[in-house]
């Protein structure tokens, strides 16, 4: 069965710190604050697993080979309260990351953003609210 | 099926005012207005609380500085949910620590973005009256020390997986307490209730904790758990629920084994449970001291927080960490 | 006289409408749960040697030389319909590579959530909590929880270690169709496996005050030539005041995983 994704919001690209500081050290002993990424590839898998989502992508090297980076995201459940499922996105679609290396020195990093191909971002965008109110 | 967005755009005004649920009943306006619900029964006749809820909030657990009454007006609710949104919406600067994190709006993880009822009390905590935790006993900072050396034993944040936060190590997460406070995001629960049985599954870490409502006598001091022994009983309307036999490994506020907690459930509304909870620790505090949050209808699924078995990113920074040691000895080595 | 053919058809029919609900049961007919549907409430366990090897087995030597006898492998005759699981080749290869492998890649040794149907015959208990709308079944072991969706049914938004599950009642029995999979349990101790196409069907009926009759249907049409069942009892825990207690179990595992990544106080790194 497929869903669909109902609206990605764009608001003022706004981010809010939810969770209690340690998590962000966490991620900022993990990823490195001094390297920051810009990556274009092609989504190869996008893992709906906790406690991060990973996202595989394809990415083409300066000298033309192809490498499967991970990327981290955000827990799934709660997209997946908004309709999104494991056919939401397609295999192949173009993704860029704006983010952060690992510091594990695999081809790994953390996505501060991930953006479509017309330059929308994916899922959701800000913390406008949904159309209905928040109790559902 | 390639994902078809719509775009919509909204004001930050927008934030506050849509973004807060729009219940039936607010914590602090509990007059006359809910003493009109009816609580529906279960098939066997107990009060029903079942379904999806939130316990999202904006409200601390202690009274803020320089805020001296217990209440907001609707008005100063707004304004200061509004200023905590746009501080905490500033877009992150590269190159610093909050913006080395995916962003939680982008996955809806934010607060605006999720269930809450409105809360115009200026602090969960209703008793000390000041809203403020009362102050630890001696025996409480002899605990705490004792901590701290056990922590200090452990190294680093990064020396081993047993030296990080409880998080971090998928063991649990404080929405499932008892007493069950926010946890960050993913703030939802399922309740289900069975002949004599209530089960509150709280979404991370997939963390059921079963309440039996008759038949359980005291346990034995000898055996605890992380989240203690909890026995329930109906007073009315409200679920009652004891919990005792806390292994003290998962302090609240730096609590101790001793500590009780009393909670106390009560569906006030369609779509709000009241939600109250007394801590008592003669270990910690010399005066028992209480809060409540409301919990505001949601949806589901809770789907599995299966948090250890992807918990690549503990893996990952133990790894890296390993490596940036390796690299800083070896640099060391070389020759000026 | 007319009277008296009305009353022997009616007592017959009566009596032949009770024997057909006890036919689907036995000799056995529960009571209602609150819900009006068979009460399946309550603390249930298996007892065997199912969590070992699900095929049947002799007793055999522990894998821990230091545990001797107490971790050593019971015999049993086995739960699987007909005896044999029907492996593909190449599938029957990796299960016997899994076997020889378990120490390594028993993924229940790392405290990761046990799958279906082995959660329900691990050696721990499971408790089931039944309402209309939702049947929870809460295991012991690694706090594992499934929710059982009786109304509102969706597919499987995305994959899992305990699968999403659909149910419905089928007169006396609950049926329980689980999906989305991620592929990554075992179904036991001896490297018995599966893709993440699994498809199981349970169907649990109560036989007794005391005991459930607990039937599985594995289909993954990848690595199995043909669905195949298994077949076991589940008996209630009848003690007083029994619980499922915690096994929060990751902390007890910590070492084994990550032991290796631990900052040596030379500097030197494994």
């Amino acid at each position: 069965m497929r869903t669909k994704i109902a609206c990605v919001f764009i608001g003022f690209g706004v981010l809010l710190m939810v969770t209690p500081v340690s998590t962000h050290h966490a991620f900022s002993a993990e990823f490195d604050i001094d390297k920051p990424l810009n990556l274009t590839g092609k989504l190869v898998k996008w893992e709906m697993i906790n406690p991060h989502s990973w996202f595989h992508i394809d990415i083409e090297g300066d000298d033309g080979t192809t490498v499967t980076w991970q990327i981290e995201g955000g827990s799934p459940n709660e997209l997946i309260r908004n309709g999104v499922t494991k056919n939401s996105l397609d295999i192949g679609i173009e993704l860029t990351i704006e983010g952060y290396y690992a510091k594990d020195g695999t081809p790994k990093g953390v996505g501060r953003n991930f953006l479509l191909a017309d330059g929308e971002r994916l899922f959701l965008g800000g913390s406008a609210p949904p159309a209905v109110p928040a109790a559902r | 099926m390639r994902l078809r967005p719509c775009i919509c755009f909204c004001w930050f005004a927008c934030v506050v005012l849509v973004g807060l649920a729009s219940p039936s009943w607010s914590a602090g306006q509990e007059t006359s207005s809910n003493q009109s619900y009816r609580v529906p029964r279960t098939p066997d006749g107990q009060p029903d609380l079942q379904g999806f809820w939130s316990n999202q909030t904006f409200t601390p657990l202690e009274r803020p500085e320089g805020v001296t009454s217990a209440f907001y007006t609707e008005e100063e609710l707004a304004a200061r949910e509004g200023r905590v949104a746009v501080r905490e919406s500033a877009q992150t600067e590269p190159g610093t620590i909050p913006d080395v994190h995916y962003d939680f709006t982008q996955f809806g993880l934010d607060r605006s973005q999720a269930a809450r009822a409105q809360n115009l009390r200026t602090a969960l905590i209703v008793d000390p009256p000041d809203g403020r935790l009362p102050p630890v006993n001696a025996s409480g900072r002899r605990q705490a020390e004792i901590r701290e050396a056990e922590q200090a034993l452990l190294g680093g944040r990064w020396d081993s997986a047993e030296a990080n936060q409880l998080d971090d190590r998928c063991i649990m997460m404080r929405g499932v307490g008892p007493p069950m406070l926010n946890s960050g995001y993913n703030a939802n629960y399922h309740i289900v209730q069975g002949p004599g049985q209530v089960m509150i599954l709280s979404e991370m870490i997939h963390d059921a904790r079963v309440i039996p409502l008759e038949g359980h006598s005291n346990p034995p001091d000898s055996f605890n758990q992380w989240i203690g022994l909890s026995r329930g009983r109906w007073d009315g309307e409200t679920l009652v629920v004891e919990t005792t036999n806390f292994n003290g490994k998962n302090p609240l506020q730096g609590s101790g084994q001793r500590m009780r907690v009393t909670e106390r459930f009560t569906r006030v509304a369609d779509d709000v449970i009241r939600y109250q909870f007394t801590v008592d620790d003669p270990g910690t505090w010399d005066q028992p001291w209480s809060a409540e949050m409301p919990m505001q209808k949601t949806r589901g699924p809770l789907f599995e927080f299966a948090c250890h078995e992807g918990n690549y990113g503990l893996y990952n920074t133990l790894v890296g960490a390993r490596l940036e040691e390796q690299q800083a000895a070896e640099a060391s080595l070389q020759p000026k | 006289m007319r009277t008296r053919v009305f009353l022997i058809n009616f007592v017959t029919a009566s009596v032949m409408a009770t024997a057909a609900a006890f036919a689907q049961t036995g000799d056995y007919l529960a009571p209602r749960a609150p819900d009006g549907n068979p009460d399946l409430n309550g603390i249930w366990q298996t007892i065997g040697s199912a969590h070992w090897d699900v095929e049947p087995h002799s007793a055999g030597p522990s894998v821990v030389r230091e545990l001797g006898a107490l971790s050593a492998v019971p015999g049993g005759l086995g739960v699987v319909g007909g005896g044999a699981i029907p492996y593909r080749p190449e599938a029957l290869a990796q299960r016997n590579e899994n076997r020889t492998n378990r120490l390594e890649r028993d993924p229940a040794i790392k405290c990761y959530l046990p799958g279906v149907p082995r959660g329900m015959y691990m050696p721990f208990p499971v408790q089931i909590i039944q309402s209309q709308e939702h049947i929870m079944i809460l295991h012991e072991f690694a706090g594992a929880v499934r929710t059982v969706y009786m109304e509102d049914q969706v597919d499987a938004p995305a994959d899992s270690w305990m699968g999403w599950s659909n149910g419905h009642w089928d007169g006396e029995t609950l049926v329980i169709d689980t999906t989305g999979f991620n592929g990554q349990t075992w179904f036991d101790r001896s490297g018995n496996f599966h893709s993440d196409q699994l498809h199981v069907v349970e169907r649990i009926t109560p036989r007794s005050p005391e005991t459930l009759s607990y039937e599985v249907t594995i289909e993954d049409p990848g690595i199995f030539t043909r669905p195949w069942t298994m077949s076991m009892p589940l008996y209630r825990r009848v003690d007083e005041n029994v619980r499922v207690l915690e096994f929060r179990c990751v902390e007890f595992v910590e070492d084994l995983i990550y032991g290796h990544l631990r900052k040596q106080p030379d500097g030197e790194n494994r």
